[in-house]
């Protein structure tokens, strides 16, 4: 799911920057909270960060000690995106297993569904392998399936996002 | 500094992507695959213009989405967009339903059911009609995209 979330970041302006007045200044303090933002990455709260969409407002700034750089506190909105247990939705196959399929959504690399998962298909091996199931449904590489997330963890080393995923339900599967 | 900065987002058009559908959209706190599609869009576009390498300018995320919600956004006209967004809002749905609905597009009563299964909970006012009725409206922006 893809959030619009409200933040306040301190954005810190190294002592150099500071000779530069009004707009001037402005505008290193906005673009320096669009390389944070770029390299923030993602956050266990509000999963991974895509793009600021308003700047609200920049406050005062305030002198650190040692290094005379500046922090601003600047609040703004940004776009994210997280996924949450019990959700339903649509995800690209980008690896087939005998014991189960790994799928992408947007920044999440794995989401994990298991064969235990998705008990009327079965494995079929060959050279580009499949799932299939009795209607000739096939998960293979590429095709979008439709899943229920049934569990997630944020790995904060990465700065990553995993999920496990079930095709138990009505109106799931390849689409 | 002595003072607060309160800055004009126009001030800073060309470094922020400015998009309004409507009211609704403003307040939203999720957003559709095909609202973040047309955003992502743009601001991809602005940097095309703003640099010679845009693909360097953005992070692995932003690309990873920008190809995930442009497969997967049922409605890419930015008016078909804003009406689905219009639309839903006229029915009691919390931001996560509203959202799901219109990522997913379900066709009869029983399969939104089956992808938000919160709208048929206890307390909540949906009737099947209700849902039909909102189904067939949605249905309807398709047919004209």
């Amino acid at each position: 799911m893809f959030l619009k979330v409200q933040l306040q970041w301190n954005v810190i302006i190294p002592s150099e920057s500071l000779d530069a007045k009004g707009l001037a200044l402005q505008k290193a303090i906005v673009v320096r909270l669009l390389e944070d933002f770029s390299t923030k990455k993602a956050t266990k709260d509000h999963g991974y960060f895509l793009s600021v969409t308003t700047l609200d407002s920049i406050g005062e700034g305030r002198v650190r000690q040692h290094t005379g750089d500046v922090l601003f506190p600047v609040t703004f909105s940004g776009l994210t995106f997280k996924i949450f247990r019990g959700e339903i939705l649509e995800a690209t196959v980008h690896k087939i297993l005998k014991h189960g399929v790994f799928l992408r959504c947007g920044p999440v690399e794995n989401i994990y569904l298991s064969y235990q998962k998705m008990t009327d298909y079965r494995y079929v091996p060959g050279e580009n392998p499949i799932f299939m199931n009795e209607k000739m449904s096939k998960i293979e590489k590429d095709v979008a399936v439709r899943l229920m997330v049934i569990g997630t963890k944020y790995m904060e080393a990465e700065r990553e996002f995993q999920a496990v995923a079930s095709l138990e339900g009505d109106f799931l599967g390849p689409v | 500094m002595h003072h607060n900065i309160y800055l004009r987002s126009s001030d800073f058009l060309f470094l922020f992507t400015s998009i309004y559908f409507c009211p609704e959209f403003l307040k939203a706190k999720c957003l559709m695959n095909c609202e973040v599609a047309l955003i992502l869009e743009r601001k991809y576009e602005q940097l095309q213009q703003m640099s010679d390498d845009p693909v360097n300018q953005v992070s692995q995320v932003f690309e990873k989405s920008l190809q995930y919600v442009q497969r997967f956004s049922r409605y890419k006209n930015p008016d078909a967009v804003r009406q689905v967004r219009e639309i839903l809002s006229r029915y009691e749905l919390a931001e996560f339903e509203l959202c799901v609905l219109g990522n997913l597009c379900p066709e009869t009563v029983e399969e939104a059911i089956a992808m938000v299964p919160s709208i048929k909970s206890r307390g909540r006012v949906h009737d099947d009609e209700a849902i039909e009725k909102m189904l067939t409206d949605l249905s309807l922006i398709k047919k004209f995209e």
